[in-house]
């Protein structure tokens, strides 16, 4: 029982985990940049589908459309902002800008918002409890590894399936030759940070009910998906979104078995020896060292 | 291209920031002959909350005070300072008000780390210190002599003393369990309440520890529950303590939870759902049910001065406002009774305070020599959710 | 870096701290307090400089060694009662060899897995301070940690603070003496190009480990110094974010320079100090001036502003007679064999059974088409490529598989391709670093005699403090040989060194490779310029897709049949049935007009004029290095800005990016096919008409017509398909796009004789159907074949022009080519 019930948690959060680095990939991958404020980013999401559905009243599809908007638009600005100054110029001070931005975002919200946690009210469909091999879980926790699995495959198909998917795949692989196709890179690297923030957007509003909305919600969050976006090796979808359901299962099996004290040290000593094995991550690839 | 605008809006925004800062900065300067009350306290982040209630506390007091003439023909003003909910920018903000800007009392914040990192050096400059929130034992338990530090707010090794003893009383709990925040005021409670149980010869079957942000507690109940609990003492803050109500639901966990006075610090019933009537909490103060003069009084003024009170359930913490209202005006009459600002003489000004009708009670000589802490185990209310409202638990 | 301290910033420096100490003795405790903190994390930006500045690592778990220093600090002082002098030596000291433990797996690893494991290990410190409660007081810390005692005397803040103002200086000057010192330029040498460092001797694991022990060190003392300064110590005090405002100390002051982390400490420090009274808005502020500081000035404040500074100082020239008394000949011969020297990447034998001897005081070149594996057999020597079977014999020595530094050291030293100077440091440091050999304890003072010789042996005539990033593009070859041969070799590896010279500097190296040979160094030279290769080469050695095809002396070689074909292609001059209809007519399509671009400072194209007319096909010649390449890549718009006119059917495309160039129509090829290889086949060329509204399914199937061999394989990645069946998919993708001019930039490059075949008569079909085509090719005889007329280039200039025919006649060509005027075509 307690190892089961660890295992539901552990996928529940994992999935969590998995989606905000998924968004780590997708800027990594086409931009050599990551935005480390994501955590602020899924904060966001929750924020806004908190305003339009409870303080607004709008019906929760319209709230949830209008908020991954926003989340978009968000990542839109953090690439203007943050990313491109300093990328054009060749300098890394954009990992720093990140951080700034995300103090901005957080602090805006928190005098906008509001200081106070709030609740997000449970959809009517997913509220109760149910059991699972003996184990009382919301209908949400199993909700939310099929929804994070689902847009995971989403991703997929939106990258194999539709023209700006394909571009960005392009991008991805060869930048060069993906602008002598007549793509965009400045705006495929743009749409990569609204698709990222889309993520952690959605990552925030799926877990919402079941955690509290408040300014600082995402900020432990960010830093552990960037451990999965790393464990997982950050150029592998795949890989990023199964380490992230491992970190999960680890972190909940920890604190099952051992106890609540050592599950930080357990989880980030396991992210150094993992690492220092395989310094690409787990499913990623080595780079070729080119002469 | 966008990015090509950049300087423009950076020049733009940075003219605004100058502006705001020279604002910010040329405002303490207006007011020369005012009496400053400092103020520490984490004012961003988690904590924010708390901190503009104490700020909300400390304010209605002074208006009320200045309106009144002030004290020694002087009006109060208050300077506050975040500390990032970190001792090393409480001890910096600290100095800043001492030696800066030259409060006369200083108060503290909820984080009991950053008040003990404080106490070392209000000791040694002969500052007044107050403390309307922070609970940790040491803080007026301190090896300052003369000791500087007072406090009007609940003390941890008192609360979980009334715990154990609320939960053996009112749950006949024989087999308790420990859900602590892992933050200091988890630690030090957990330190409380083992010495409180060991003074009755028991044990706790369990200690878990959850974090601020964890979503999913259930691992950690899980094992409290295989442990064989018969009751739960939570401690954390209204998120958090939230969290555990959530996650007992979801396990089907019907146990009695007998909590420190976090769920009191925001709407615990939104967050928490229908159980949250279940988590039986301590109080020094509530707006809810029948109030004194003095609480409707307050009340009134709340919602004058802060349009986003609307009623009770909108002053939260309560506990805050309520400690740092009292707190403020016991050091006014300090003041009043020290005849001056000077450190020591407002030191000595506590203990000459014969009373005071507080809003939480009737002050009869708060403080002593012996005795910097003005509420004690008498003025504990314990306390649940009915529907959104923080009422007495009609005790057995 | 001078050797000597600047007397003017050192000056700034010294009154910015006397000044500082003066008013920490004076000021209230408030102001104490502050200068106290801002000379703590100066000292933690000081030593996070020698990693972040010096060797270009980074870490986001500073915090982790701070609280190691702080904690130790007050264990040590409140429960062992050590004296407080002791526990901060102690506390150093620890959190230095911790750091070097951290080194171990952080070494394995870079960019954001780096930054990872720094983070996971402030995280894992944390959380240990939090549990190890017997140790650390949990939660709550440890309060009452007394103020250091000596002489009899009780501190108090104010002494510390002073201690710490002592100490950022003996640290600055410290960090000053460590920048210019041998392991300061191997630090620097490791962070500008760690392949270099390795292949001069220098070992990057021990430099890395020492920089992070280094860091810590310094992290460990500002640790040690917080505890009494503050009187407690708490988990809360040492998070993540005070781990990102280190950073953040070194980001905002510049990485790598002096003073950096001074000016940063106190914009980290005093920055939330002057906003204080905003209270709660105050991080917002914060965030929003710090992305303001990081917009205006990126590469922090004290490296803009001496970058703004910098003046001219009188330089350091060499003297041209300092060569002779310049000792090379190594202490004892060395001749290299190699025996069946194979390796594969990714199931692709990249070189099979490569056997050759390079015999001392010789000149022995490898040659062979692009992509034959020259470049590969040269890592596998110099240690950067593990070989899958064979040997490699240094005199007697097995040196197959050993790692480069150990090569390196052993007497074995290299160029490469693309030079990989040390950029950040000046040539003379170049010079020196290598000297050292890997020993960098050895202490050389006679560094700036020996770089004299060293430039004046190989010809530079510049200026010896100029930092190598800015130097021209033949001193930068010059120097990186320069530096080779400081490291006194017995075989020296150049690869590619006359690549981008002008035919006199071209001259001038042939004779300085021949000085070298004399000396009785064993050098091994891989370059495509053939009149170079066959003027001065003892043994040439002809390497074809992995294989040693054909091996003796220049004139044995230039005359095997063998490698004619590997090198030109048979069929210069075949008439096609095209050309012989005389298509080409019509007006101007496309002019190209003083075009000049380069690469920094370096020019690549010196002003290239050419036009292609409507249908016409052109073809532009020249050797490897000519600027090929860079004109098709100035043509497309991948490379910006450039200078001159472009100009398709009156629309300028100069100052126009690739994505654009492309909407107007010109599409290129590029060189090295750059298939997406994760992509299926119909999604690559779906992909070419990524333009195009109107693309239809039978855009595609036409592909297929014209290019069967992709049907069959529509569905598959396109990485699986083989280089001729990729480069068929290029061209069917650049063709979706229905461009009104297609680059194509090497076609042929690294494709079988049979499958070049195949596209050249693709590429014929293309301008049967009248597709204007301007084709750069290196297989000049099948180029000349298909073409109506041909531009011949060499180092960035156009040398000749005409039609096919004229071109085929014209000696200039092959000059460019085999180096000889040996007719190989009729």
């Amino acid at each position: 029982m307690l190892v089961t019930s660890a295992l539901i948690s552990g996928l529940g959060l994992g999935s969590m985990y998995g989606l905000l680095a998924l968004g780590f990939y997708i800027t990594y991958s086409v931009s050599n940049t990551v935005n480390f404020s994501q955590g602020s980013s899924m904060m966001l999401g929750a924020v806004f589908a908190y305003a339009f559905t409870v303080t607004m009243g709008w019906p929760l599809a319209l709230a949830v459309v209008a908020s991954l908007a926003l989340c978009a638009a968000y990542g839109i600005v953090v690439e203007w902002v943050a990313i491109r100054p300093f990328a054009r110029r060749g300098s890394n001070a954009w990992l720093m800008a990140t951080v700034a931005i995300g103090i901005v975002a957080d602090n805006l919200v928190l005098f906008t918002f509001g200081k106070e946690p709030r609740g997000f009210p449970m959809p009517g469909l997913l509220s109760g409890s149910i059991k699972v091999f003996g184990v009382g879980v919301s209908p949400l926790q199993i909700a939310i590894p099929i929804a994070g699995l689902a847009m995971a495959g989403l991703l997929h198909a939106f990258s194999r399936r539709t023209r700006l998917g394909k571009a960005l795949l392009a991008v991805v692989q060869n930048r060069d030759a993906a602008s002598l196709m007549g793509i965009n890179v400045g705006f495929a690297i743009s749409a990569a940070f609204a698709v990222s923030t889309v993520f952690a957007g959605a990552a925030g509003i799926l877990i919402a009910p079941l955690f509290n909305v408040h300014s600082d919600m995402g900020t432990l969050f960010g830093l552990k998906a960037f451990a999965v976006a790393i464990l997982g090796g950050i150029t592998s979808a795949w890989g990023v979104m199964i380490a992230g359901l491992l970190f999960g299962v680890i972190e909940a099996l920890v604190t099952a078995l051992l106890g609540s004290s050592y599950t930080q040290i357990v989880t980030f000593s396991l992210v150094i020896v993992a690492l220092a094995i395989r310094p690409n991550g787990l499913f990623g690839r080595a780079e070729v060292k080119k002469v | 291209m966008i990015a090509d605008k950049i300087p423009f809006a950076a020049r733009r925004s940075f003219l605004a920031l100058s502006a705001a800062l020279g604002l910010a900065l040329a405002l303490p300067a207006q007011a020369a002959d005012t009496i400053k009350i400092g103020l520490v306290t984490a004012l961003s982040g988690q904590s924010a909350r708390a901190g503009e209630a104490i700020t909300r506390g400390l304010t209605i007091a002074i208006d009320e005070l200045n309106a009144g003439g002030g004290v020694l023909g002087r009006k109060f003003e208050l300077v506050r300072r975040d500390d990032e909910a970190t001792p090393a920018k409480g001890v910096i903000a600290a100095r800043e008000l001492i030696f800066k800007e030259k409060v006369a009392v200083l108060f503290g914040g909820l984080d009991t780390p950053v008040s003990m990192a404080i106490v070392p050096i209000v000791n040694a400059e002969k500052m007044p210190f107050m403390g309307p929130w922070a609970a940790g034992t040491g803080v007026t338990h301190n090896k300052g002599n003369p000791n500087f530090v007072f406090r009007v707010s609940a003390v941890d090794e008192i609360v979980d003393k009334a715990i154990l003893q609320y939960a053996q009383k009112t749950f006949n709990a024989k087999k308790p369990g420990m859900i602590l925040i892992n933050n200091p005021w988890g630690e030090s409670n957990e330190k409380g309440l083992t010495a409180a149980l060991a003074a009755k010869g028991m044990k706790a079957v369990g200690i878990e520890k959850f974090e601020n942000n964890d979503v999913d507690v259930v691992p950690q109940l899980t094992r409290l529950k295989e442990a064989g609990a018969d009751s739960l003492f939570m401690v954390g803050n209204v998120g958090p303590s939230s969290q555990v109500v959530k996650s007992l639901d979801r396990m089907g966990w019907k146990v009695p939870i007998v909590s420190h006075w976090g769920p009191a610090g925001g709407r615990f019933t939104e967050l928490a759902g229908p159980s949250a009537k279940n988590v039986h909490f301590i109080q020094t103060y509530s707006f809810f049910g029948k109030q004194t003069p003095k609480g409707d009084k307050m009340l009134t003024m709340l919602k004058a001065k802060y349009p986003d009170i609307k009623g009770p359930g909108d002053v939260t913490p309560a506990v805050g406002v309520a400690n740092a209202y009292d707190a403020m005006h016991l050091a006014a009459m300090a003041i009043q009774k020290a005849g001056s600002t000077d450190g020591d003489a407002i030191r000595q000004g506590f203990y000459k305070i014969d009373a005071y009708d507080g809003l939480i009670k009737k002050y009869v000589k708060p403080f002593s020599p012996g005795n910097h802490d003005a509420i004690n185990e008498n003025d504990y209310v314990w306390t649940h959710f009915v529907d959104n409202q923080i009422l007495p638990v009609a005790m057995k | 870096m001078s050797t000597r301290l600047k007397p003017l910033p050192t000056a700034a420096v010294a009154a910015c701290l006397i000044g500082a100490a003066v008013f920490a003795s004076l000021a209230n405790g408030y102001y104490v307090f502050i200068i106290a903190t801002m000379a703590l994390t100066a000292i933690v930006g000081i030593g996070l400089n020698v990693l972040v500045g010096l060797t270009g690592q980074v870490s986001f778990g500073h915090v982790g060694f701070y609280a190691i220093g702080a904690y130790t600090v007050a264990i040590l002082t409140t429960a062992a009662k050590l004296p407080f002098a002791l526990a901060l030596l102690l506390a150093a000291l620890f959190s230095g060899l911790v750091g070097a433990l951290l080194a171990l797996p952080a070494l394995r690893v870079r960019g954001p897995y780096l930054a990872m494991i720094t983070i996971a290990f402030g995280f894992i410190v944390e959380n240990i301070t939090v549990e190890w409660r017997s140790l650390t007081g949990g939660q709550n810390g440890i309060m009452g940690i007394p103020s250091p005692v000596a002489f009899g005397e009780d501190f108090g803040e104010r002494g510390v603070a002073l201690l710490a103002i002592g100490l950022v200086a003996v640290l600055l000057y410290a960090f000053w003496h460590l920048s210019a010192s041998n392991w300061g330029k191997a630090m620097r040498g490791v962070k500008d190009s760690e392949l270099a460092a390795e292949s001069i001797g220098l070992n990057p694991v021990a430099v890395k480990t020492l920089a992070f022990a280094l860091s810590a060190f310094c992290a460990g003392i500002a640790g040690g110094l917080f505890a009494p300064l503050s009187g407690f110590v708490t988990p809360s005090t040492f998070t993540f974010s005070q781990s990102l405002l280190f950073v953040l100390v070194v980001v905002i002051g510049g990485a790598g320079t002096v003073t950096g982390p001074l000016v940063g400490a106190a914009v980290v420090v005093l920055l939330p100090e002057v906003l204080s009274g905003l209270a709660e808005y105050r991080l917002l502020f914060f965030g929003a001036l710090l992305l303001l500081v990081l917009w205006i000035a990126p590469e922090g404040i004290v490296g803009e502003t001496s970058r703004l500074l910098r003046r001219k100082r009188p330089g350091r020239f060499a003297n041209t007679d300092a060569a002779d008394s310049l000792q090379l000949t190594p202490a004892a011969p060395l001749p290299v064999t190699v025996i069946d020297l194979a390796i594969a990447f990714g199931g692709i034998n990249a070189v099979s059974a490569a056997s050759f001897g390079a015999e001392p005081g010789k000149i022995t070149s490898l040659i062979g088409p692009n992509g034959a594996g020259k470049t590969t057999v040269l890592n596998m020597l110099g240690g950067f490529y593990q070989p899958d079977a064979g040997a490699i014999r240094l005199g007697e020595r097995e040196i197959a598989g050993k790692p480069a530094y150990v090569i390196a050291r052993a007497g074995v030293a290299r160029t490469y391709q693309t030079s990989q100077l040390f950029g950040s440091m000046s040539v003379r440091d170049n010079l020196a670093i290598a000297r050292c050999k890997g020993r960098l304890g050895t202490k050389l003072d006679d560094a700036d005699a020996a770089a004299e010789q060293l430039a004046a042996f190989v010809g530079y005539r510049g200026d010896l403090t100029r930092r190598t990033a800015d130097l021209p593009h033949v001193d930068r070859r010059l120097i990186e040989i320069a530096r080779a041969l400081a490291t006194r070799p017995g075989v020296l590896m150049l690869d590619e060194p006359a690549a981008g010279l002008s035919g006199e500097d071209k001259q001038q190296l042939a004779q300085l490779l021949r000085r070298i040979a004399d000396k009785g160094i064993t050098l091994i030279l891989v370059e495509h310029d053939m009149s170079l290769v066959m003027g001065i080469s003892d043994h040439v050695v002809v390497i074809d897709a992995g294989v040693c095809i054909a091996a003796g002396l220049p004139r044995e070689v230039q005359q095997d049949p063998a490698v004619k074909r590997a090198y030109l292609g048979e069929d210069a001059g075949r008439p096609t049935a095209h050309r012989a209809e005389g298509a080409a007519t019509g007006g101007n399509l496309f002019e190209v007009a003083g075009l000049h671009a380069g690469y920094g400072a370096e020019p690549v194209l010196k002003g290239i004029d050419l036009r292609v007319r409507q249908n016409e096909m052109v073809a532009v010649l020249g050797a490897n290095g000519a600027g090929k390449s860079s004109l098709m890549r100035a043509l497309a718009g991948l490379h910006r800005p450039v200078q001159g006119g472009i100009n398709l059917a009156g629309k300028d495309l100069q100052g126009l990016p690739a994505h654009k160039v492309v909407a107007l129509g010109v599409v290129l090829v590029p060189e090295g096919r750059q298939v997406f290889p994760e992509l299926s086949v119909s999604d690559n060329i779906r992909l070419g008409a990524f333009l195009r509204r109107d693309a239809q399914e039978q855009d595609i199937e036409a592909m297929f017509e014209r290019f069967p061999k992709l049907r069959d394989r529509r569905h598959q990645r396109a990485g699986l398909l083989s280089g001729g069946e990729q480069q068929m998919l290029a061209v069917a993708r650049g063709l979706m796009s229905r461009p009104r001019l297609l680059l194509l930039d090497e076609p042929s490059l690294g494709l079988a004789p049979a499958v070049i075949n195949d596209l050249f008569a693709v590429l014929d079909r293309l301008r049967g159907e009248k597709v204007t085509i301007l084709l750069v090719d290196q297989m000049a005889g099948l180029a000349l074949a298909l073409a109506d007329r041909a531009y011949v280039i060499e180092s960035g200039t156009i040398v000749a022009s005409g039609t096919a025919a004229e071109i085929a006649a014209d000696g200039a060509l092959h000059r460019a080519y085999l180096g000889t005027q040996a007719d190989t075509a009729h």
